[in-house]
């Protein structure tokens, strides 16, 4: 038996787990995927295609091309960030949502314009 | 593998031995508690010192042999699909935890205590000698690392490991995440197929995708609805649909790159690589649909 059937929440871990975790793993995961898609993608193809801007930035230091050659560290580095990032976005987002829906007609705060 | 101990891929590899010992850890407390509650106290003590010991001592030779057995043609392919079952295995919540199947009862000898403990610790242990030989890539070193890292697991660390895992249940979720990679990894460096790989590019990625689509499946299906459930299936026969398509253009030397079409006969075996699995789909979706959910919502009234 494994140690972690011990725990209730570790052994049902799939709806357990905290939404940011999950979203640190999905991106680590991505990155993952997106690794081994750089490493089977042929660079030559996206020249003639014209899309070479699409796997290449500007010092080739974050390509998909690059992430090919990435380790465990640089995944969960790199999963952390997206992760951050992401949060941040959902949190802005939700700000200007809200800031963008009028405040009801009769609300005490409403101010008359 | 460098062995240069501050090097990315060193650290990495150790990282991924680290989490793998986490999650994999075998409960051997709860086994030899089980194994020796019936002996007097004076066998107790001597199942619990000679019960750990041959628990270690099983754990290293498995170790040892797992690097020789993953050198051999076809072994390490093999790796590579049983530690995809091992992390679903590892995401899919069980039900009866508290059951331990490999002890039956107390013993009633202290060799038969002994005997008892090894056996349940080397069947416990098979799968985290296995992961820990695909993420060490056939360093002895990082194998002699995970045993020093898993051993005192064993012994000592039971109560901070579900500590860790209760309070952080995503290292679950990792481990499974790092348990798919490994063996991914397993199964592109396979000698037998290595070669193909390297002729194939594609393959490499839809090998991938495969891979963390079943192995992750317990995650990405357990809050989805009965609507999404089917994804589960589909998605990974649409990538063996188009996995088929190079090994067929490999054995039959058919032109299946991606838009390097030139003739009718390309382009139809173009359509039928991109677009050939929609009617397969739509019949399996059907079928669910028709047999499943049905019969479902009968019994449910």
């Amino acid at each position: 038996m494994l140690l972690i059937r011990r725990s209730q929440r570790a052994n049902n871990a799939v709806r357990t787990a905290s939404a940011s975790g999950e979203l640190f793993v999905a991106s680590i995961v991505i990155c993952m995927i997106l690794s081994a898609f750089g490493d089977s993608v042929d660079p030559t193809l996206f020249g003639e295609a014209g899309i070479e801007f699409a796997i290449f930035d500007l010092a080739g230091e974050f390509s998909v091309l690059t992430m090919r050659h990435w380790h465990l560290l640089q995944f969960l580095f790199a999963g952390a960030v997206a992760a951050a990032g992401l949060c941040v976005l959902r949190v802005c987002a939700a700000r200007f949502t809200r800031a963008m829906n009028p405040a009801p007609k009769r609300a005490i705060d409403k101010v008359p314009i | 593998m460098e062995t240069d101990f501050f090097s990315a891929a060193f650290l990495s590899a150790l990282l991924s031995i680290i989490l793998i010992d986490l999650v994999l850890a075998g409960d051997n407390a709860l086994v030899i508690g089980l194994v020796a509650r019936n002996l007097p106290k004076e066998s107790q003590r001597k199942v619990i010192l000679w019960g750990t010991f041959g628990a270690i001592a099983i754990r290293a030779l498995m170790a040892i042999l797992v690097v020789y057995i993953l050198d051999v043609p076809g072994f390490m392919v093999a790796g590579g699909l049983a530690l995809i079952w091992i992390a679903r295995k590892l995401l899919t919540p069980e039900e009866h935890a508290e059951e331990s199947h490999l002890v039956k009862g107390p013993a009633t000898s202290l060799f038969g205590a002994i005997r008892t403990i090894v056996i349940a610790d080397a069947v416990m242990g098979i799968d985290n000698v296995l992961a820990i030989g695909g993420a060490a890539h056939g360093s002895i070193l990082l194998i002699l690392i995970g045993l020093a890292i898993s051993v005192p697991i064993i012994v000592w660390g039971s109560h901070l490991v579900i500590k860790l895992v209760d309070r952080f249940p995503s290292v679950i979720l990792l481990g499974g995440a790092v348990l798919a990679w490994t063996g991914y990894g397993m199964i592109v460096r396979e000698p037998f197929f290595a070669s193909w790989f390297q002729a194939h590019p594609p393959a490499k990625f839809l090998m991938a995708v495969l891979v963390f689509s079943l192995s992750l499946a317990p995650w990405y299906t357990a809050r989805a609805s009965e609507t999404f459930k089917p994804l589960a299936a589909l998605l990974p026969g649409i990538v063996v649909w188009m996995l088929c398509f190079e090994v067929a253009g490999s054995i039959w030397k058919m032109q299946v790159d991606y838009l390097m079409a030139t003739d009718i006969g390309g382009y139809a075996m173009e359509a039928a690589r991109w677009l050939g699995w929609l009617p397969l789909a739509a019949l399996y979706l059907w079928i669910y649909e028709r047999f499943f959910v049905r019969r479902q919502q009968t019994a449910n009234g």
